[in-house]
């Protein structure tokens, strides 16, 4: 929603991100693998929220949808290529958003979010009673796929993932990020923000309320879907709690720790709480109590997140030069 | 020259309550319709009949010869029908000129572009810049709606519709709200605006008798949900039986 | 003859602790248009204080038949905690329905580690025999005594709870608030006396349910999360914020959820959540509710 300076910080943080692996201890640049796959999964969801004003507790579904498709597609097809499956699943996701996405769209605010809440349960459930396929509470296995068609068979596992795939991810971040980017700066961008302000009156201005709610919950769809396949790829499994209500509710900390009214603030705040995350557990075993307790006053004192405070300080920093 | 819009026998109820009965209107090219009557009388129910967001319980009706049940403000919006309303409808958050855009994109086509850069469209962005012009708010294109002021929120809205280059413009109580010293001024903007926009037909809810007499062609009185009468403002004005029931019954 | 009088009875049994939580979730929506994300933690919160409580009890000298009282006594003791986080809600009314969920969501992550450090994260069991009732034999089933006194509680509340509303001038003074807070401030009401008491009300049927269901199961930290999936699917399926919804809704969703463990296991949640889906297609209103947008 905010012009190039936004671009400039972006690079910069691109370029960051480059050199953290090869600058920071490995066991952090382990951690960003999640961070990767939450951030892209984020951009989808932020579309539907920040920018179309839906509040879904049941995205974490699709994500489950990238992972439980990844394996599939290398279990059951014998899929070797990365590549291959993320596609697969990324259009599948998309797809099966069409018919959810045709029923939860009719309805905002409360009733959208529990239908959603009920979708992502009810594939929570078919994961439990389809265990013979989905192996239930133990979950899928995915096996170690070919990255833009090669091996890497010399890596073992933790060079591979702080290594070539690190960057392969970053790659993935930053084309998801491009689209999203072109997405929300279109004209399809502004009518949906538009009936995200007033439904109304959008209405009468042409805006299909329904039709582009739908459009952006499929994309939405699309992009979980990716990060999905991502994080199941890392932990090398596709897990039924991944798909659990409350990891929907974790996605939307992440994006209101980060700042949902920013184009990057989902992938803030996806880092932020990577490493919030990490460090809490470390330094105490209630650290679910200080997340909670975080998101209590974010939510109660500065709903606009880490990218809202950045502003604010860039706002104060230009006045303080204006004045001077 | 067939009618523009036009009803045929409309009626509505809710349940037993009767909202409108039978009225049957052809609006043509070149009118200024006022639409007038006491609260309650069933003008806004006429409006969002016309305006395709209710369907009539009996009668249909017509917009450029093709029945409109249906279809609803969105269909017609691309068709040729805009809408703006008594109650100020603005997007909070959205700066002027995205406003306007937002109809600008339905007219020029341009809604199911994902990729393409908005702010590049130099297409979109000449017809912002016009239809701000010409409601005297090109000094506020980049300010954000809600910070406006009440008056030039209103205008906004009507901008809005206006750059949907409708074929007819519907407006409910343009000038509510807006100080009297003000309302002529805004009804002659809007009037040149219409014009120079190529609309071909205005209809305006009003209760301001004086604006009515004004800037109409013809006046619809609706009392109790069915046409009381439908004549020129001359004639209109002529008629004191009509004009205390519009204006107001008299206290018994 | 005897499974489908054991289908029934648990049902039953379960929708009456289900209708506990629902009418809380019902009363705090109703009047404050809040809905309660951490309603499941109040459920627990219930189960894990009444363990405790009866055990200090017991170590008091407790006679057996007192537990029920008891029960319910440490519910309402602990449902006060509604109080202070009900203060804390109220810095977020009025602003958007989903700051209000995320906030429910935040007390939600909190209680789980509360219930962590006070009890500890494996299941937790009552020391009291609710069976110290006895069991009442009726052809060729049984059923707790426990179990029936439960179900009696949970009419009276319902039967109580309708009397309060319609007939009693403080039931009109919500009822008002729900319709239209503005108005019945301007009437006179103080509203924030009002939504205090609605909520910490309603933060008591959920700690007193969870209190009762404590002696025929465990107490175990998925229990908080867990709840919230049926509990709304009670409140959708009767309409939200409707108290008659509560007990339709809760009595459906307590007879599938027993049938379903009795026929078809892997299906009792699928079935629910079904029929949620199904319910807010075809009519949102739920059976009771009012038509939202």
């Amino acid at each position: 929603m905010k012009p190039p300076p936004q671009i400039v910080a972006a690079l910069f943080g691109v370029a960051a991100l480059a050199v953290f692996p090869l600058l920071a201890p490995t066991y952090y640049a382990g951690l960003m693998i999640p961070f990767f796959a939450y951030a892209i999964a984020l951009l989808g969801f932020n579309l539907l929220f920040g920018y179309g004003g839906l509040l879904s507790f049941g995205h974490a579904m699709f994500i489950g949808f990238g992972a439980y498709g990844t394996a599939v597609m290398a279990g059951v097809f014998g899929v070797k290529s990365f590549e291959l499956a993320l596609a697969a699943v990324v259009l599948g996701s998309a797809l099966a958003a069409i018919p959810i996405g045709l029923l939860c769209v009719r309805y905002t605010g409360i009733f959208f979010g529990m239908l959603t809440l009920a979708f992502g349960m009810l594939f929570h459930s078919f994961l439990f009673k389809f265990y013979y396929v989905t192996g239930g509470d133990s979950g899928m296995r995915i096996p170690r796929m070919n990255i833009l068609g090669l091996e890497f068979a010399q890596y073992n596992k933790i060079t591979f993932l702080t290594g070539p795939f690190y960057y392969y991810c970053l790659a993935l971040l930053v084309i998801a990020a491009f689209a999203m980017w072109r997405i929300v700066h279109s004209p399809f961008g502004l009518h949906l923000r538009a009936l995200r302000e007033n439904s109304r009156k959008a209405e009468y201005l042409g805006v299909h309320v329904r039709r582009f709610r739908l459009a952006a919950f499929v994309i939405s769809a699309a992009f979980g879907a990716a990060g999905g396949a991502i994080l199941g790829f890392r932990i090398g499994l596709a897990d039924p709690e991944l798909v659990y209500w409350t990891q929907s509710g974790q996605l939307v900390f992440m994006t209101v720790l980060g700042g949902f009214h920013h184009f990057l603030g989902p992938v803030i705040g996806a880092l932020a709480f990577t490493f919030l995350q990490d460090q809490l557990q470390s330094l105490t075993q209630y650290w679910r109590f200080v997340l909670g307790a975080i998101l209590a006053l974010l939510v109660i004192g500065f709903p606009a997140g880490i990218a809202g405070w950045a502003d604010l300080a860039n706002w104060r920093l230009k006045s303080r030069k204006a004045a001077a | 020259m067939s009618a523009l819009l036009q009803t045929r026998g409309v009626g509505k109820a809710y349940g037993p309550f009767r909202a409108l009965t039978d009225v049957s209107l052809s609006i043509e090219a070149g009118e200024r319709l006022a639409i007038v009557g006491p609260n309650g009388a069933g003008k806004t129910t006429l409006v969002n009949l016309l305006t395709g967001l209710l369907a009539p319980s009996e009668g249909e009706v017509y917009f450029k010869n093709e029945n409109i049940r249906g279809h609803g403000p969105v269909v017609l919006a691309e068709r040729g029908l805009a809408r703006a309303f008594q109650l100020v409808h603005i997007f909070p958050a959205l700066t002027v000129a995205e406003t306007i855009a937002a109809a600008v994109i339905t007219r020029q086509k341009k809604r199911w572009r994902l990729f393409s850069n908005l702010a590049a469209d130099r297409d979109v962005a000449g017809r912002v810049a016009e239809v701000a012009r010409i409601f005297g708010l090109e000094r506020r294109l980049d300010t954000v709606s809600r910070l406006l002021s009440q008056g030039e929120k209103k205008l906004l809205d009507v901008a809005s519709a206006f750059a949907l280059d409708p074929e007819v413009i519907l407006l409910d109580e343009p000038t509510s709200g807006i100080s009297t010293a003000e309302k002529h001024g805004i009804m002659k903007t809007l009037i040149a605006a219409a014009e120079r926009a190529g609309v071909k037909a205005l209809i305006l809810v009003e209760h301001d008798m004086d604006l009515v007499a004004a800037y109409s062609t013809r006046i619809v009185a609706i009392s109790e949900g069915k046409v009381l009468a439908d004549l020129p403002p001359k004639l209109f004005f002529e008629n004191p039986a009509v004009i205390e029931i519009v204006v107001g019954k008299r206290r018994h | 003859m005897s499974a489908f009088a054991n289908i029934v009875l648990g049902g039953v049994f379960h929708a009456a602790v289900l209708f506990l939580v629902a009418a809380g979730l019902q009363l705090v929506f109703g009047v404050q248009k809040i809905l309660n994300l951490a309603c499941g933690s109040f459920y627990a919160l219930g189960a894990y204080f009444g363990i405790t409580f009866v055990g200090f009890a017991i170590a008091s000298g407790m006679p057996a038949w007192a537990l029920l009282p008891v029960l319910v006594l440490a519910g309402l003791i602990v449902g006060l905690v509604g109080l202070p986080i009900e203060r804390m809600l109220r810095t977020v009314y009025g602003r958007d329905e989903s700051f209000q969920l995320l906030l429910t969501f935040a007390l939600l992550l909190m209680f789980q580690d509360v219930f962590r450090f006070f009890w500890g994260a494996n299941p937790r069991s009552i020391e009291a025999n609710y069976l110290v009732y006895g069991k009442l034999a009726g052809g060729d089933f049984t059923v707790p005594v426990y179990n029936l006194l439960v179900i009696l509680a949970a009419i009276l509340v319902a039967a109580g709870f309708g009397l309060f509303l319609q007939k009693t001038n403080y039931g009109r003074v919500l009822r008002a608030t729900a319709e239209n807070r503005a108005m019945a401030e301007a009437l006179g009401v103080n509203v924030s006396r009002v939504y205090a008491a609605v909520f910490t009300a309603g933060t008591m049927l959920g700690t007193v349910a969870g209190a009762l269901v404590v002696p025929t199961a465990a107490a175990s930290l998925d229990m908080a999360v867990e709840l919230v999936v049926e509990a709304f699917a009670v409140v959708v399926i009767g309409g939200l914020g409707s108290m008659p919804g509560a007990l339709a809704g809760a009595v459906v969703v307590g007879l599938i959820h027993a049938y379903a463990i009795y026929a078809y296991p892997e299906l009792e949640l699928l079935a629910t959540y079904l029929i949620v889906i199904g319910v807010l297609l075809l009519r949102p209103a739920g059976l009771f509710g009012r038509p939202a947008t």
